[in-house]
């Protein structure tokens, strides 16, 4: 685990470019996917989290998972066409794991409908995923905190 | 890649129209505003009678639909997110569609204050003293006149808020699902000490033209925004509002979450204590242990007058293992005189309606 202004990032996984979702590649083929310490931060305690029904496939820029925190709502950005296998039902449950657990919580399994190779063409990892996430932290001035309670 | 000029805003107000309406309209200007196709805006908004959910609201937890039914009051689903409220005619809806680069920051709090802090500016302007409430709440001596949310979508936002020009208190408790309790007298009276309207402070109520121009006037200050008047959306923006108003303008879309009733009952108690009588309800999410709201009304001294409304707020959505400890941290932050009461006699309140015997749900 690395970690920039308190913000923890895990090379491991896939980053879209402006670093709000986090991908990881299952042996299936299928990608898991889940908000960014950053993500979370910056949306503050989230209360309410909704995912596609299974079996529902998703274009790019269709969202598949909407969050809603204070008063905001919003989509959890989607940028491959997928067709969704599950939500987290923790997560359903339980909307602040988010907060506490970003990269443990994840949000959905997705079955990306051209393959992972694909779907993650434009995805960043380790290393070079890592400057970015720095960069974007430090940019907006951005201090990752974990909520409870 | 967007160009757009960042101090060059559209003024659109769009009129009297259904909620299915006004929230395509929501829609096809964030969705357009994502993709660069609209220019920054201050949208002006009213609406006929309707009962507005938060986006992801239950529709029968939230709304006393026997009431709306026999009213003909509309039901939508907002973009935004928070509770659900009643939107008269007599109400001025305001909106923003901005990016975050306009408003310097992508802290969701910080532009939920920007915003609202501008929106005060304007309606204090007409004459009161409106002041920004944390987090999205617009008040004046404590008294709520303008209730806020927000959507995101990419780098876009949409930022809405009601002014209440004038303010039927009744129909307000009536349409939203709350306990009987709260609907005698002494209850509405209550709640109209927490709720004020732009008439009840001035003694009639501005013109609504006066009320535009005067948020207008704010939020250019704020922001450094020029504004030029427009009526119709443009010519990207109007196929997106026909396809958002074929998917929203039907029930598979409002009633797209509705967990029942009987999953969020609704429990009251009176709790009796040496600084007096705490009367509680609450509403509890039973799957999720989770209070989705919490009101306390009774007879006992506390003051400032607002500490009952801001401990009700600091309480939403609060998990029950966390209750104790929820209550503590919000009076340890706050400013309270109390009469032989302390912290505990609230959790203890809420704890005995959280233990009651739940009201039946009708029908």
């Amino acid at each position: 685990m690395q970690a920039c202004n308190g913000c923890e990032f895990i090379g491991t996984l896939y980053y879209d470019p402006e670093f709000q979702i986090w991908v990881r590649r299952e042996q299936n083929g299928s990608l898991t996917v889940g908000m960014t310490d950053i993500s979370q931060t910056v949306a503050g305690k989230i209360l309410h989290v909704r995912v596609r029904r299974p079996g529902t496939r998703r274009p790019a820029g269709k969202p598949v998972a909407t969050v809603e925190s204070g008063k905001w709502a919003g989509p959890v950005p989607n940028y491959f066409d997928c067709v969704i296998i599950e939500g987290n039902p923790a997560v359903l449950a339980d909307p602040p794991l988010l907060n506490a657990d970003p990269y443990g919580a994840w949000i959905s399994r997705v079955e990306p409908t051209l393959g992972a190779d694909l779907a993650l063409a434009d995805f960043l990892t380790g290393e070079t995923a890592f400057a970015g996430y720095c960069e974007r932290v430090r940019n907006e001035g951005i201090q990752c905190e974990r909520r409870t309670g | 890649m967007t160009v757009r000029d960042p101090k060059q805003w559209r003024l659109l107000e769009t009129g009297l129209r259904r909620a299915a309406e006004n929230f395509a309209i929501d829609r096809a200007l964030l969705e357009s505003h994502q993709a660069g196709t609209s220019p920054h805006t201050l949208r002006f908004l009213r609406f006929h009678p309707s009962a507005l959910l938060g986006f992801h609201q239950n529709v029968e937890q939230e709304l006393n639909l026997d009431y709306i039914r026999a009213h003909d009051i509309d039901i939508q689903r907002r973009l935004t997110g928070g509770g659900a409220i009643y939107f008269a005619p007599e109400h001025l809806g305001w909106e923003l569609f901005l990016d975050k680069a306009v408003l310097g920051t992508a802290d969701m709090t910080v532009i939920a204050r920007r915003i609202c802090e501008a929106a005060a500016a304007g309606l204090s302007s007409l004459g009161v003293d409106a002041r920004f409430r944390p987090r999205n709440d617009i008040e004046v001596d404590g008294r709520k006149i303008s209730g806020t949310g927000g959507a995101f979508d990419g780098d876009s936002i949409l930022y809405q808020g009601t002014v209440l020009v004038a303010f039927d208190v009744e129909r307000m408790l009536r349409v939203l699902r709350i306990p009987a309790e709260k609907l005698s007298d002494k209850a509405i009276a209550s709640a109209g000490e927490r709720v004020v309207s732009l008439q009840g402070l001035l003694g009639s109520p501005p013109a609504l033209d006066t009320v535009r121009q005067a948020l207008a006037t704010a939020f250019g200050q704020a922001f450094g925004a020029l504004f030029e008047t427009e009526s119709q959306l443009n010519p990207a923006e109007l196929p997106l509002y026909e396809d958002a108003l074929a998917e929203i303008d039907c029930n598979d879309w409002i009633y797209q979450r509705n967990r029942p009733e009987t999953e969020a009952p609704m429990r009251e108690a009176i709790h009796r204590c040496r600084g007096g009588t705490l009367r509680c309800g609450v509403v509890l999410d039973e799957p999720r242990q989770r209070l989705n709201q919490v009101w306390i009304t009774g007879d006992f001294f506390a003051a400032p007058r607002r500490l009952v409304v801001d401990l009700e707020s600091a309480l939403r959505n609060t998990a029950l293992v966390d209750l104790e400890r929820n209550v503590g941290r919000f009076f340890d932050g706050y400013p309270v005189q109390m009469m032989m009461l302390g912290p505990d006699d609230f959790a203890a309140a809420i704890r005995s309606a959280v233990a009651s015997v739940p009201e039946p749900v009708d029908g």
